[in-house]
């Protein structure tokens, strides 16, 4: 109960004893001091939260972002690994020691076109 | 008329009453926050915000990644030094609980002896100690799937080498702290490593840096420029296993040798025997071997300079390339006796092609004189130490992208030093001096490509981390060091002393008549540490060319330290070796022939 209802009731509890009272009849229910306060509090709180879940959306956005720099990362490291290992199959020892290259011959040229 | 209720007015009041007394208290509550609020949020604001700060952000640097270095093979590029990520197992011992079982798990994955690795788990006072390095990542996920508490892995760049140890002493290794040490590493280690980027974020608690803070820095990082060397494989391929099989038959001490383009400057292939793995550098128990002999070894050449005496004598036009002249077989200069070898005979008429030829110590000496006016002079001596120091660049680093670099020693033609005659005379036939193979190899392609002293260089192009291509072009560093007519006078010389060692029983120096070859000996003396020389011990070198028509192709120059051969070190050590290299060269299609 407000405290203006509360004038109301008790002028409309009245009003039916005193015929010389004037008809009265309630006003119109507004919000009092306390109720103010606390919708002013409710209100300030909703837009704490929703400056909390927007920064929140943005800030997850940090964890896409490491997950693909993760991501990332990885496919350099195995593109590495694949030219370590390309390289390595083109050495001059490995092919050295190839069969073809040991069914090779060495030959000295024979002559010289003019 | 009835009185109204006074229960019901006093309850009324009451009632006001309390509305208004609770009111109020949610007033002192909430002013209370209030007051509070403004006191952390205000008043010490930046006491808790440096307290965040603390916690949440974290600076990290983030790695560039080395550049890598490529050679060319035949008409392609290939890499010839790569990176890879391998991991470094390490423990914190204070949360280790089962030290044994630890230890025993790791020596499973990683090898070696769990013993090892426990003495290193229950070292105390620290919080870090590292197990096992160059990990693979197989290793590494096996390690991390035994989720034992303190024991961890952490990524790392490591040099890989593709070709295993060609060219380990002129490409050099990388260490553990990311520094290039000795060859191309050390000399471009500033282009190769990059700039690290750094990373200041405001982060959440598993370290993963938050999107919304302005106070977020990146700094991407610059990875370091690819090197393209000017080194051909297939040339550095075989030059190393000639290398290897000449040093083991001569049983030497150190074999170096460099092939040149005298045309530009640029290296095609520079070794030295013996050698080791980059991959495994921290196994070598010498660290000598890490040296690239053929830039940081300067040694006596010996008669090998007679090319360069020559050919300053000619282009002072003190002699002409038909001069005969009277050799006594012997000069006093000093006090000292100056002879050649007794195969080559006693006194009597010698020639500019002879003193090459039969290695004259007395012609080399001769010519000296004849640069100072007809007898060994202050002129001549001045003369010579202009063409030595200021035209072949000798007594100098020749700045090529080598760690430790020797510059040698060039005696300075100082009239008032004890014996300077003498000194100066030796230095016409390759002694009381010091040069490398490289610093020869580059003066001789200064008088053959007819006057032109290029800087000799191992890089060809520089690739950025965008992929835009520097090409390295040739640097002169003299002009006219000799004329051009002195280097075509040198040559027929110089390809008169292969056919005389053709034709007199060194059948392996009988090359194709189509292709330019010409060379000279050297058998060098070896001073002791007193000042005199080892009766018994010499160097052998050769200095030479092949390929080409009116200019050479190539400059070869061997240096063999110390072999054990019957005969001179010159041409039963340094001059097979040269053999070799130019039949390669020839039969392998690099040689072009003459037109």
């Amino acid at each position: 109960m407000t405290y203006s209802s509360s004038l109301a009731l008790s002028r409309s509890q009245f009003s039916g004893r005193s015929h010389n009272s004037v008809s009265f009849r309630a006003s119109s229910r507004t919000l009092g001091p306390i109720s103010n306060t606390i919708i002013l509090i409710v209100l300030a709180c909703l837009l704490g939260l929703l400056y909390l879940t927007q920064v929140t959306k943005t800030n997850a956005y940090g964890y896409t972002i490491n997950t693909l720099q993760q991501q990332s990362a990885q496919l350099k490291s195995e593109n590495q690994d694949l030219q370590v290992s390309s390289a390595r199959l083109q050495s001059v020892d490995r092919v050295a020691a190839s069969d073809q290259a040991k069914s090779m011959v060495a030959v000295a040229p024979s002559g010289t076109a003019q | 008329m009835a009185l109204p209720n006074t229960n019901i007015v006093q309850n009324a009041g009451l009632a006001v009453k309390r509305i208004r007394f609770f009111y109020a208290l949610l007033i002192v509550i909430v002013a209370l926050f209030g007051v509070r609020l403004f006191y952390v949020q205000v008043i010490r604001y930046d006491h808790y915000k440096n307290a965040a700060l603390s916690d949440q952000l974290k600076e990290y640097q983030i790695p560039a990644t080395r550049g890598i270095i490529e050679a060319h093979d035949g008409n392609q590029i290939v890499p010839i030094v790569l990176n890879q990520k391998l991991y470094t197992l390490f423990v914190d011992p204070t949360l280790v609980k089962n030290p044994q079982k630890v230890a025993s798990a790791v020596a499973q994955i990683v090898g070696g002896h769990s013993d090892d690795y426990l003495s290193d788990i229950k070292t105390k006072n620290t919080r870090y100690v590292i197990l096992a390095k160059r990990l693979t990542p197989a290793q590494s996920d096996k390690i991390m799937a035994l989720q034992y508490p303190g024991l961890g892995t952490e990524e790392q760049d490591y040099r890989t080498y593709a070709q295993g140890q060609l060219g380990a002493q002129l490409l050099g290794f990388v260490n553990d702290e990311g520094v290039g040490k000795y060859g191309v590493e050390q000399a471009l280690n500033q282009e190769l490593k990059g700039t690290p980027g750094q990373l200041k974020a405001i982060t959440d608690v598993r370290g993963v840096p938050l999107a919304a803070s302005k106070d977020n820095i990146e700094q991407p990082a610059k990875a370091g420029n690819n090197v393209v060397l000017t080194i051909n494989m297939g040339i550095q391929a075989q030059m190393e296993k000639i290398l290897q099989d000449e040093a083991q038959k001569t049983k030497s001490k150190l074999l170096s040798a460099v092939i040149m383009d005298p045309n530009t400057g640029q290296i095609k292939a520079m070794a030295n025997y013996p050698t080791y793995d980059p991959a495994h550098y921290q196994n070598v128990d010498d660290p000598s071997v890490f040296q690239d002999a053929a830039v940081s070894n300067a040694i006596e050449p010996g008669s090998i300079m007679k090319t360069l005496t020559t050919s300053a004598a000619l282009d002072l036009g003190a002699v002409q390339p038909d001069t005969t002249f009277y050799d006594p077989a012997h000069w006093v200069v000093d006090g000292f006796n100056i002879t050649d070898i007794e195969e080559d005979g006693g006194a009597r008429q010698q020639s500019i092609a002879s003193t090459l030829a039969l290695s004259l110590n007395t012609g080399a000496t001769w010519m000296l004189m004849q640069m100072g006016g007809g007898q060994i002079s202050d002129k001549g001596n001045a003369a010579w130490y202009n063409y030595l120091h200021n035209k072949f660049q000798l007594g100098k680093p020749t700045n090529i992208e080598a760690g430790y670099e020797s510059e040698g020693v060039v005696p300075k033609p100082n009239p008032n030093a004890p014996a300077i005659d003498l000194t100066y005379a030796e230095t016409s036939f390759g002694q009381a001096l010091q040069v490398t193979a490289l610093q020869m190899a580059a003066a001789l392609s200064s008088v053959v490509n007819g006057g032109t002293y290029y800087q000799p260089t191992l890089v060809d192009q520089t690739i950025d981390a965008n992929g835009n291509v520097a090409t390295n072009k040739p640097k002169v560093v003299a002009n006219h060091v000799v004329s051009s007519k002195t280097g075509q006078e040198l040559i027929p010389l110089m390809q008169n002393v292969v056919a005389h060692y053709r034709d007199t029983g060194f059948s392996y120096m009988n090359f194709d008549s189509h292709y330019l070859v010409g060379g000279k000996t050297g058998t060098a003396q070896i001073a002791e540490p007193g000042g005199a020389y080892y009766p018994d011990k010499f160097n052998g070198t050769y200095l030479g060319f092949v390929g080409g028509s009116s200019k050479p192709q190539y400059v070869i120059a061997v240096f063999n330290n110390q072999p054990t051969v019957d005969g001179y070190a010159g041409s039963r050590a340094g001059q097979p070796v040269f053999a070799d290299l130019a039949h390669m060269l020839i039969n392998d299609g690099y040689a072009t022939p003459k037109q």
